[in-house]
């Protein structure tokens, strides 16, 4: 384990995420929900941070490319005590420095997203690098199934193969839908890990809120290592966790309010019991 | 200026192995001495600009020093969101290299043709624009880059123009440098890029009261200076092969606004799209950047005072 002090133990983060989304009266709460197993598995058990330091030149990289799931990050990065109790009481509070969407100046947040398609080649960049370096560092980028819809990730894409950038891995969160309807609507994606296979990728897909399954699919893909990138498809619920949420996309724009936030509340404890 | 440019980022390149030179697929011969010299510093990211950029910032992210090459209209304008979210916002220091800026494509179009990229990078915070005029302002361009340790878009349009300077240059960042000085010189040029030799011309044979200054840097620009070129001169033409609308000519008015309120006439392209291709003086004739033309406003201009 990489962390293992660290509990990440997905009904609190999901209850974080409730927290300070009622505080700031936040959007997005579905496209936090949908990752939150994917990011406990990452830093409880892949991303390697030096004494605790987000900042550190030899840690993981963990790029949030769909920024819009940032209040996720961000319930991590409290049980990792990157950020304090105080930040989320007081999220979207006037002078917040915890943003609706990912923003590079907050230590543990690689990169500025929201505008959809960039985290992906930023990724690539800082896989090349590492290779270019020679060291072991890995970069995970999470991307949304309605944001490769961006030209940039199939660009990147490949240019990950042709270089066996095999330290790179993708994780989409297969959630099926984007901001206005499902994605198979909108631009149907068909099976995202064909594409990917025949990008170049090593891909994997997944259910992507079983923890031990996804972590035994990135074991897998990081340990057969072969010299291509790595994808891994992780199916998921928008809205993962709290029944009134799940695959309603409403709650990409709702706001809480004192009766939706106990029920999603008593909703999550029912569930962690 | 392409043989400066080709020797500038050898040198940086050779002296520093954290230098990397990426190209969306363009340069081809130009960069025939840099694969020479250092292959492994030599990266063709394909015809992919905005990922180019993306991974550019995850390069300097990782303490690498990228070079970023593509057409002007490319770069900045196509990845100009890249720009500024993945590479200016987080002060990373990238060079951008905009090559072919104006009516270098003459014979291709609008699609090759780039007069608004000043105005398009001027705006974003962190980003520095420089546009040199001959050999040795690239070079000292590219040297100020390169120090600067930031962002820095350099414009670089057509290179086999007159060279407005004799000797190699170490200016400060920002200044404008004087290419023609003229006692009591009631006018005042002040050009950059390509036209910077136009002026000189003009200045050498049509106005004898002008006094003239090339303008390497458009953004940061030395405040100062341009104040007090405003103050001793009755008149200013700014002359650009860009828009009139947000390059040098908009700098300058806007600092002699604020400052130093002039009679300025801004020369350059006057928010239109080529009609028609042809040689490269043919398409500064159809834009009215050509000697005769530029003549006939400034006449018009002169007689207003």
């Amino acid at each position: 384990m990489t962390n293992p002090s660290k509990s990440f133990h997905t009904p609190d983060l999901r209850k974080t995420v409730l927290d300070m989304a009622y505080a700031g009266s936040a959007v997005h709460i579905g496209c936090a929900f949908s990752i939150i197993e994917i990011l406990a598995v990452l830093y409880r058990s892949h991303l390697r941070y030096p004494d605790n330091n987000p900042n550190s030149a030899l840690r993981d990289y963990l790029i949030l490319s769909k920024g819009h799931g940032v209040m996720a990050q961000y319930a991590c990065m409290k049980d990792l005590g990157w950020l304090s109790q105080n930040a989320f009481d007081n999220y979207f509070a006037d002078e917040s420095h915890l943003k609706g969407l990912s923003d590079s100046r907050i230590p543990g947040l690689e990169v500025t997203s929201g505008s959809l398609g960039h985290g992906f080649s930023v990724g690539v960049g800082v896989a090349l690098a590492a290779k270019l370096k020679k060291t072991d560092q890995k970069v995970f980028v999470v991307v949304g199934d309605g944001e490769i819809n961006e030209g940039p990730i199939w660009e990147g894409a490949l240019f990950a193969a042709h270089h066996q950038l095999n330290n790179f891995m993708m994780i989409v969160d297969e959630n099926g839908f984007q901001a206005m309807g499902p994605t198979k609507d909108i631009l149907d994606l068909a099976s995202i890990e064909k594409k990917f296979t025949s990008f170049g990728f090593d891909a994997i897909s997944v259910d992507g809120h079983d923890e031990a399954a996804l972590d035994a699919a990135i074991q897998t893909l990081m340990q057969r290592n072969f010299h291509q990138p790595k994808a891994l498809i992780a199916k998921t619920i928008k809205g993962k966790g709290v029944p009134f949420m799940e695959n309603n996309n409403a709650w990409h724009y709702t706001r809480l309010n004192a009766s939706s936030y106990e029920d999603a509340i008593a909703a999550l404890n029912k569930d962690s019991k | 200026m392409r043989a400066a440019f080709s020797s500038a980022i050898v040198n940086l390149a050779k002296n520093d192995p954290q230098v990397l030179l990426l190209t969306g697929d363009h340069g081809y011969a130009l960069f025939d001495d840099f694969r020479k010299a250092c292959p492994q510093q030599y990266i063709n990211a394909g015809i992919a600009e905005q990922n180019m950029v993306g991974m550019a910032a995850g390069l300097a992210k990782a303490g690498f020093r990228p070079i970023v090459y593509g057409l002007s209209a490319f770069v900045p304008i196509r990845v100009l969101e890249q720009i500024k979210l993945d590479v200016a916002h987080d002060h990373l220091p990238v060079i951008f290299i905009g090559d072919g800026a104006g009516f270098v494509y003459s014979h291709l179009g609008t699609s090759h043709q780039s007069t608004e990229d000043i105005a398009c990078a001027r705006v974003i915070p962190n980003l520095s624009v420089y546009s040199p005029a001959d050999a040795h302002e690239l070079t000292a361009c590219m040297q100020a880059a390169y120090q600067s340790h930031s962002a820095v878009y350099i414009r670089m349009g057509k290179s086999d123009r007159d060279v407005v300077h004799t000797a190699p240059l170490s200016p400060q960042t920002g200044d404008l440098l004087a290419i023609k000085q003229t006692p009591h010189s009631t006018l005042a040029f002040i050009a950059t890029g390509s036209l910077s030799s136009t002026a000189l011309a003009l200045a050498n044979t049509q106005y004898p009261n002008a006094s003239v200054w090339s303008a390497p840097f458009i953004k940061p620009i030395n405040t100062n200076q341009v104040i007090e070129i405003c103050k001793q001169h009755q008149q200013i033409v700014t002359l650009e092969e860009h828009s009139i609308f947000g390059g040098l000519g908009s700098t300058i008015a806007e600092i002699s606004s604020e400052h130093s309120p002039s009679h300025i006439l801004r020369i350059g392209v006057e928010d239109r799209f080529s009609t028609h291709c042809g040689s490269y003086e043919y398409l500064l004739k159809e834009h009215g950047l050509d000697s005769s033309a530029i003549i006939q406003k400034m006449d018009r201009f002169l007689a207003q005072k």
